[in-house]
């Protein structure tokens, strides 16, 4: 004898079963990408075998991220977390893997892929004290503004992703040989069309374009910033002004996620062009992957110089 | 070690390239190639690629038969080339103090001003006189923290801190947690903050205002630390889902060690939380929670008797039943925090204890019996930051009193019932970070928390942050 009640109940369970067995499992190899560069190289390397969360846009200070639900939640998805590394996301990361519960991303497992790790880091500081502000103990972490870096990081990424992703490892093989071989012919177009900047003088808000202007040979000439990290007060802006006609610069530089004013008010009294760079993808409207990344960089750079 | 290996073993190649650049023969050449054959078992691509190099200095070698100076310039390159290449591996820190735990120390500190004696505010009904944690009038030292914190093992994260207030040195928290279990588990022991609610598990160096809301002081005491153990587990979907329990013994005021002396779990709690984005510039994250205490301590809670007269004795606490609600929301323009930012918090929470009362009314003898207090409180706050190193904020935070349930035994006992009012405090603050380690406050506070009398409260604060970089919660 079944009684009413124990029918509807059982329907009800079977009912919720079936819906959690409908849920799509997660088929791909699920990707945290840290900073959009990371996600667009991902893609590039892991095509359609690879689902990829980037946790930051390219507006976003990459210093100064919440550990948000919604980044625990995909941290806690992932297989593979692809990150700046050397200290970038230090004041978020570490929260997100302590809470995350997922043990194939933590430090030194294969889920595990910092791109700086695989490069060689320009300004390693020679005494770490914070009088000098927010400095990188282990070198400036921006690194993807040199294509020659995000080339250095694809391969042991590719290799990373056959590591956690055997069964297509032949796939990420395949993709990296193509992507390489583009990247290379890629990065001397630049270099012949970039020939023009070589020796620009440049004044960035922040140290985030060293690799940039190590890549073509400009030349950082001051910060915005009087310390990195620090936003530069009225009175720093004024003695930047008196600096500037002493040590002449070429363009005032600021990145997409910068807030715009301080670059906009030194270049209207020095008369200096101003350009916004992408920074990473997504930038600009134009720079939608890391080609054009990297061919928005350069033409906006080319236009200041005219 | 092993890129100090390769490091070297690429120095070494590139000065045998040079020296066999200089001498043109093959007997080094051989050298070099048994060297890159033991190494092979390494297997590491640097080796091919050193190996490729090799090649081609063999090659300019061979060429280099007719002109010894080309060969001596390309081993040169092959070694510089080399050298680059392994340039990261320099720049890794190589002693052993590498293995170090982070550690980061916390500065506190300031002026204090209040218009009533520190030592005489008591919460109507909730908080005795000297239980408030307030500073002393005029300048004073906060709170100095000292945390460390490492993987132990591929296995364990551990963490201390240690606060140093008025020469007490204490563990604030000291525990350790799983890295390994996988599936969105996460296991905690030692001692920490509880998991309820959302102010309970922020450090007061985090806090946006210098003091506590009066709920929080009243029912959590701060921060409620347990020693025990936590179990959490995230959902493995894209909203954030987390749910967790723990079991052990409370710290400390309102649940005081004293009488915890006993066998099995003397605190329980439950917690659930859902949070997520909307859209890229609004986040949330909602919580529920409870918490059952056996608080056998003899005076503990006794904040309530405050203003009740005739209460001779509060003997031995039956179990305290709290639960809470907590809502938090945050804004940046485009989740770029730096500029501008907004952040809203409310939570509200619930008490209810039992225990047994003596009561000597006017008049001969004395009544006893069991005794239950229903009381409740919450608090709101937004912090707006309006300016990179500036930000504003508003609080206001009131406790309602509740009911008493009296057991027969003290039934028809005159005058014990809540006293008739309610605790109110409204806070604004302003507060100043010239960077990311250093925080300056201004606060006052209208504190009307005690029956009677009102408190204008002004804090002058500092917080630095000293040492690892800390990365906090949501």
């Amino acid at each position: 004898m079944k009684s009413p009640h124990m029918t509807s109940g059982f329907k009800l369970i079977i009912a919720v079963l079936a819906l959690v067995a409908s849920l799509p499992a997660y088929a791909a190899l699920e990707i945290f990408a840290c900073e959009p560069e990371w996600a667009a190289l991902s893609k590039e390397l892991g095509g359609d075998k690879v689902s990829i969360y980037a946790a930051t846009t390219a507006k976003q200070d990459p210093h100064r991220i919440e550990a948000r639900p919604s980044l625990i939640a995909h941290t806690r998805a992932a297989d593979l977390l692809v990150c700046s590394g050397s200290e970038l996301e230090v004041g978020w990361l570490p929260v997100l893997l302590q809470t995350s519960g997922n043990d194939k991303v933590q430090v030194g497992k294969p889920g595990y892929f910092m791109a700086s790790d695989f490069v060689r880091k320009l300004e390693l500081p020679s005494a770490v004290d914070r009088a000098h502000g927010d400095v990188h103990p282990y070198g400036n972490p921006h690194i993807q503004l040199d294509p020659r870096n995000i080339g250095r990081a694809a391969k042991p990424l590719s290799e990373r992703l056959a590591q956690v992703d055997p069964a297509n490892a032949a796939y990420y093989q395949a993709r990296y040989k193509d992507f390489g071989s583009r990247w290379e012919k890629a990065i001397a177009e630049w270099e012949q069309r970039a020939a023009p900047l070589k020796g620009l003088r440049l004044v960035p808000y922040h140290k985030d374009s060293v690799y940039l202007i190590d890549w073509l040979g400009m030349v950082e000439v001051m910060n915005i910033e009087p310390k990195p990290g620090i936003p530069p007060s009225a009175g720093h802006l004024s003695d930047l002004l008196t600096k500037l006609t002493q040590q002449p610069a070429d363009a005032i530089m600021y990145s997409a996620y910068q807030d715009p004013k301080a670059a906009g008010w030194l270049g209207e009294r020095t008369k200096l062009p101003v350009v916004m760079l992408p920074y990473t993808v997504g930038g600009t409207p134009e720079a939608k992957d890391l080609y054009s990344l990297f061919d928005d960089s350069i033409n906006r750079l080319l236009k200041a110089k005219k | 070690m092993f890129k100090q290996t390769v490091l070297a073993v690429a120095i070494v190649l590139a000065m045998a390239l040079a020296a066999a650049g200089r001498a043109q023969t093959s007997p080094q050449l051989e050298d070099i190639r048994k060297q890159i054959q033991e190494l092979k078992d390494g297997s590491d691509a640097r080796i091919q690629a050193l190996e490729k190099q090799l090649k081609d200095a063999e090659a300019s070698t061979a060429k280099a038969q007719a002109a010894a100076s080309e060969a001596q310039s390309a081993a040169t390159q092959a070694k510089q080339t080399a050298e680059a290449k392994q340039a990261p591996a320099a720049t890794q820190p190589t002693s052993s103090n590498a293995f170090n735990p982070a550690l980061s120390l916390i500065l506190q500190g300031g002026y204090y001003n209040a218009s009533q004696d520190p030592n005489t505010r008591s919460i109507t009904g909730f908080l005795p006189a000297g239980e408030l944690g307030l500073p002393e009038r005029g300048f004073y030292l906060g709170e100095t923290e000292i945390t460390l914190s490492a993987n132990v093992d591929h296995l364990f994260y551990g963490q201390a801190t240690l606060s140093i207030d008025n020469g007490n040195i204490g563990a604030e928290e000291a525990f350790f947690q799983t890295t390994s279990l996988g599936h969105g588990f996460t296991g905690k022991a030692g001692r920490f903050f509880s998991g309820v609610g959302y102010e309970n598990s922020q450090h007061q160096h985090n806090w946006d205002f210098a003091d506590d809301a009066l709920v929080q002081q009243s029912f959590l005491g701060s921060n409620l630390k347990v020693d025990g153990v936590q179990v959490s587990w995230i959902a493995p979907t894209p909203l954030y889902l987390e749910l967790g329990a723990e079991g052990g013994k409370p710290v400390e005021f309102p649940f005081p060690t004293s009488d915890h002396n006993a066998n099995g779990l003397q605190v329980a709690t439950l917690f659930a939380r859902l949070g997520g984005d909307i859209g890229v510039s609004n986040s949330y994250l909602v919580g529920a929670w409870a918490l059952q205490a056996k608080n056998s301590a003899v005076d503990q809670p006794v904040g309530f008797v405050d203003g009740v007269t005739g209460v001779s004795n509060l003997a031995n606490g039956g179990n305290t039943k709290l639960w809470g609600l907590d809502f938090v929301y945050k804004w940046a323009p485009e989740g770029d925090r730096v500029d501008r930012n907004f952040k809203f918090i409310a939570e509200w929470m619930h008490r209810s204890f039992d225990s047994t009362l003596t009561y000597a009314a006017a008049g001969p003898g004395t009544q006893s019996g069991d005794f239950t207090a229903n009381q409740s409180g919450w608090f709101v706050q937004g912090i707006y930051q309006f300016e990179p190193a500036w930000r504003a904020g508003l609080r206001y935070g009131q406790l309602d009193e509740g009911s008493y349930d009296l057991g027969p035994g003290l039934a028809g006992a005159p005058g014990l019932a809540p006293p008739d009012f309610t605790p109110k405090r409204v806070s604004a603050m302003l507060d100043w970070s010239p960077s990311e380690f250093s925080r300056f406050r201004l606060q006052y506070n209208q504190d009307n928390s005690q029956t009677g009398t009102t408190d204008n409260q002004i804090y002058l604060q500092y917080i630095l942050s000293l040492g690892a970089h800390g990365a906090h919660k949501f």
